[in-house]
């Protein structure tokens, strides 16, 4: 059976590329081994009967909270979506190519 | 504060010579503790000073989260919390220093420099609103500091810093402007000198906002009227797993507060949260399968640090990453990412999500019992910025143990001092029911 | 043998604002990125609201579908990291969709649906210097970024192309009468097609605009992977991509990692639930569907199911148009037999739509009386049809011009030659054959090309007809 409580560098590798953080080598080494010593202190969650709990999303419940279909009709004058980037061509964001 | 309001009030008071004075002296602040990251640029206007954590937005102000890869980030909008404030008077003296995206409990993993400890330049102040609570006690003027909790992020660093850390109901306040950690227990509150200022500081900011869908609808409530209300006849629920491996002068400190409340006409009772141990685990698969959803977006297109495009879209967007985010970002969004993996996440963020529902239903019930549970705010007094560097991060996550429960179920908390150990502070936690703030400023002010 | 196919299909729904926020998504006309705020952007601080009607119109398809409702459910983030995502994870749903289990008939073929949610529809990419395979690099418009999509899967009841295609019309049929997609707004459908034949793993080609691009690509799918088959190739898992251009499809060489998306609920967005009396309300408006509509048709207008079916399924705006003219024509048989034969033709001709076309109802009633009134006859208003849609030019006018094209004099003359060179139909005519004339008026439309009156020319051969 799989041990769920346990972290190995390959997957840490997996991790590192889904979600592109660029990890070299000894840093896989390091966060595997932090991360085993965290997983096993969360070990304990096993011992805890769910059966038949709802998994709470939220605190408190949060329900329906809508909003009507109007479209703005004036934008804020002030409003530049590019003003907070260099990597633009004319009105579009400029970013890497796919392959 | 209230003397100030009360200057103000009666127009005995030059505002120009007021701010010019505020402004001086939190540069001051910010060259001796390195509270802040940021400084208000232009020449504010307002009467009532207020520092906001860097992690809500500022419009015109930037605001990086604590992170490098937002060094760049002027938002283009004010959260509705800075918004509110605004609308009574406030002005914005600067932004605080925290962790990167609140990922700490010491206010020692920033991008930007860690705060000191005004009570001890070589201690560290708490975190995650570590600028936030070191500016609230080292301010020689009336001030508000708006901070934010996750997991602990207020109660710590007041507790750390002698000062009075309120965090409302999940809810309560807008988290509109708020760069989330996890947005499922993110709460804005606010850290002040007294109880007084962080219930007028409540009253500001808390409200129905449309704009965050997990917004209360309810109108706006004065805290400031619990101030000093009688606590006769309250019913203080003190939990036994909250004492275990706690410092213990600490446990001694926050045994006098709860002996003084008693002396007051409240009564107390000993009782037992057996579901405690899982609420630090809880949290953190929660919060941090959360908190690595929030962080995809940073990728250096559209706003924040980038490079001049090169590469496809992977290569880029881990050139970015790697650069940008600190050591602790990148452990908790490998673990974060891990928690929720196909194959993992029913045995982590959904049995996570389950344990919230058991813990909340175990409160509630003690709820039923007690106006308010006493707990000590941390286990240990703040330690020495070189004592934090021993630590693993399986123990430093073990040091939220007191303030995951709450945090994770979205109960209104409030951290007060509790007496001084060697000449540093330690603080008791109050926490009550979902919506019970007045109960909570009435306590923190009898204790006071 | 074995071929299997399973759709699914991405339609932008008709809604003034985002899935979840107040910018318009009517980007008709407007700047790259003008329809954007910090939402769509996924600037930091920013949060979601949903907006109510993107989940009624949800609503509405899976009543229309056959669908169960689900009646609590929630949104997810699903996480993947690319450049048309402005917060690098999709608002969608993932493990309680809106709505499952439906069911939607084609003829005799039963598609099912496996479930229809809504989500976020992702940035319109331009791939500078190249296509998406090759180009330098990509410029983005988050004009696009959050118009909300109602995403219907179906379950791979297909075993062809061509049943795809038919499947396809028929739902953009029923979505249009719906309300839920107006093409006239530009809104698009866009398909996933999943194919796989026997022995093979499954592929998906993503992203095609176009249902006839819809066949294409799945023809090429079959005949590539049965190529691969008989050349005992492995026939790889994988995702491709179509090109309109050469209707061909290409492996984006996504590595198999990308596909770890990491569901959680999204914890901005509130549980959405529908109670009976929210459900009672949409069903009560929901709108006729185009089944209903046929039968109607074949009730009201005393219509065979032929001619309703055509009218109904060509597409919700002819059968609008056809009632339009029904209101003020009093005979629903001959409208539908002029619209069904010849002015459908006439559109299918020039590959166009009766909403894109110059055609009104007002220009057809009018065509109508002219041929009810005897000012033209049959032969000629098949022409005239032609030249309406052509021209636009209202058919009472374009009668009149064409008196005025030729005048009597030249038509005399063209008729007396005709009339000269065809003794043995004047023979026929004079015998009592009388199809012997419209024989003469056709020879006289040629002569003239067709630019006179067959009315007049009917007259004046009747006239000068040798005694």
């Amino acid at each position: 059976m799989k041990d769920y409580w346990k972290i190995d560098e390959d997957l840490v590798r997996h991790i590192s590329l889904i979600s592109k953080l660029n990890l070299t080598n000894e840093e896989m080494t390091g966060y595997s081994k932090d991360l085993n010593d965290v997983l096993e202190s969360f070990r304990i969650l096993e011992e805890v009967d769910i059966t038949g709990v709802d998994a709470a999303f939220h605190p408190l419940s949060v329900e329906n909270a809508f909003r009507e279909d109007t479209a703005s009709k004036e934008k804020d004058n002030a409003w530049d979506p590019l003003s907070a980037t260099e990597n633009k061509e004319g009105d579009y964001y400029k970013g890497p190519k796919i392959i | 504060m209230k003397e100030h309001l009360e200057r103000v009030k009666a127009q005995d008071f030059d505002n120009g010579e007021f701010i010019e004075k505020v402004m001086q002296s939190a540069s001051n602040i910010s060259n001796e503790y390195s509270a802040f990251i940021t400084m208000a640029k232009d020449k504010p206007n307002g009467i009532l000073p207020i520092s906001v954590k860097d992690n809500i937005c500022t419009k015109g102000i930037r605001t990086t989260a604590g992170s490098k890869i937002l060094d760049t980030y002027v938002p283009p909008f004010d959260a509705t919390a800075v918004s509110k404030a605004k609308a009574s008077g406030g002005f914005v003296i600067g932004k605080t220093a925290m962790d990167e995206f609140g990922f700490g409990t010491f206010s020692t993993n920033c991008a930007y420099g860690a705060p000191k400890n005004p009570h001890n330049k070589e201690r560290v102040c708490g975190g995650s609103s570590g600028g936030a609570a070191c500016v609230a006690y080292a301010a020689d003027f009336p001030h508000i500091a708006i901070a934010q909790s996750t997991g602990g992020s207020i109660t710590a660093p007041a507790a750390f810093t002698g000062t009075v850390g309120l965090t409302p109901t999940y809810g309560l306040v807008s988290r509109w402007g708020l760069i989330d950690y996890a947005n499922s227990m993110d709460r804005i509150g606010v850290i002040g000198k007294c109880s007084y200022d962080a219930a007028l500081g409540l009253s500001i900011i808390s409200g129905y906002d449309p704009l965050d869908s997990t917004s209360m609808n309810r109108g706006a409530t004065d805290y400031v009227k619990s101030i000093g209300n009688d606590v006769k006849g309250m019913k203080i629920g003190v939990p036994k797993e909250y004492f275990d491996g706690v410092d213990k002068d600490i446990t001694e400190n926050v045994w006098k507060s709860i002996k003084l409340l008693e002396s007051m006409g409240a009564t107390y009772e000993e009782f037992s949260l057996k579901l405690t141990k899982y609420a630090t685990p809880a949290y953190y698969i929660i919060a941090l399968s959360e908190a690595s959803t929030n962080l995809a977006k940073f990728c250096g297109i559209r706003y924040g640090i980038e490079k001049q495009i090169s590469g496809n879209y992977d290569e880029y967007f881990s050139a970015i990453r790697e650069l940008g985010f600190g050591t602790e970002a990148k452990r908790r969004i490998i673990l974060g990412t891990y928690a929720r993996m196909s194959g993992y996440r029913d045995a982590y963020y959904i049995r996570a999500l389950k344990i919230r529902g058991k813990i909340i239903s175990e409160f509630k019930a003690a709820f039923k019992r007690y106006d308010s549970i006493a707990t000590p705010s941390m286990p240990i007094l703040p330690p020495k910025f070189s004592e934090i560097n021993s630590l693993t991060p399986a123990q430093t996550y073990s040091m939220d143990r007191l303030t995951t429960a709450p945090n994770l179920c979205g109960f209104p908390t409030i951290s007060v001092p509790a007496g001084t150990i060697n000449g540093l502070p330690s603080g008791i936690q109050l926490i009550a029911d979902h919506l019970n703030e007045n109960k909570l400023v009435a306590l923190a002010s009898a204790c006071e | 043998m074995g071929v299997m196919i399973g759709l699914e299909v991405h339609c932008q729904l008709n809604t003034d604002s985002k899935l979840f926020c107040s910018d318009s998504q009517d980007h008709r006309g407007k700047r790259p990125n003008e329809n954007t705020c910090p939402i769509c952007l996924g600037f930091p601080g920013s949060k979601p609201k949903i907006s109510k009607k993107a989940i009624e119109h949800g609503m509405t398809i899976a009543l229309a579908l056959n669908c169960n409702i689900s009646r609590t459910m929630f949104f997810s983030r699903k996480t993947y990291f690319y450049p048309d995502m402005s917060k690098n994870y999709q608002i969608t749903q993932y493990e309680v969709p809106l709505a499952t289990e439906g069911l939607l008939s084609v003829g005799d073929l039963k598609i099912r649906i496996r479930r229809v949610h809504i989500e976020e529809d992702p940035a319109r990419l331009v791939h500078v210097g190249g296509d998406i395979t090759n180009s330098e690099y990509t410029l983005m418009d988050y004009n696009r970024s959050g118009v909300p999509l109602a995403e219907i899967v179906t379950e791979p009841d297909f075993t062809s192309p061509k049943q795809t295609r038919a499947f396809l019309e028929k739902l953009m049929n029923m979505l249009e009468h719906t309300g839920v997609y107006d093409p006239g707004k530009e809104a698009t459908i866009r398909v996933d097609a999943n194919v796989s034949i026997d022995g093979g793993e499954r592929v998906e080609v993503k992203n095609i605009t176009g249902f006839e691009n819809v066949e294409k690509a799945l023809n090429y799918e079959i005949i590539r992977q049965n190529s691969l088959k008989r050349s005992q190739m492995k026939i790889a898992r994988e995702t491709r991509h179509f090109d309109a251009t050469t209707s061909t499809t290409k492996s984006l060489r996504k590595k198999e990692y990308e596909d770890d998306y990491g569901y959680i609920f999204d914890p901005d967005l509130p549980m959405v639930r529908i109670d009976d009396e929210w459900l009672a309300k949409i069903k009560r408006l929901m709108p006729e569907l185009p089944d209903q509509r046929v039968a109607r048709f074949v009730s009201q207008y005393g219509l065979t199911e032929y001619y309703a079916g055509v009218i109904v399924y060509t597409d919700k705006r002819f059968a609008d148009f056809y009632e339009e003219c029904c209101r003020s024509n009093g005979h629903p048989d001959i409208v539908a037999k002029w619209a069904v034969n010849y002015l459908l033709k006439s559109l299918n001709w020039r590959s166009e739509k009766i909403s894109d076309s110059k055609v009104t109802p007002k220009g057809f009633v009018e065509f109508l009386a002219l041929i009810e009134n005897g000012k033209l006859n049959e032969r000629f208003a098949k022409e005239l049809i032609k030249e309406y849609v052509d021209t636009g030019v209202s058919p009472g006018e374009l009668l009149y011009k064409t008196k005025l094209n030729i005048s009597e004099e030249d038509l005399r003359d063209i008729i007396a030659k005709v009339l000269k060179e065809n003794g043995r139909a004047i023979e026929d005519y004079r015998s009592g054959r009388k199809e012997s004339l419209q024989f003469l008026i056709g020879l006289v439309l040629k002569e003239t090309k067709k630019q006179s009156n067959p009315n007049e020319i009917s007259k004046l051969l009747t006239e000068m007809m040798p005694r």
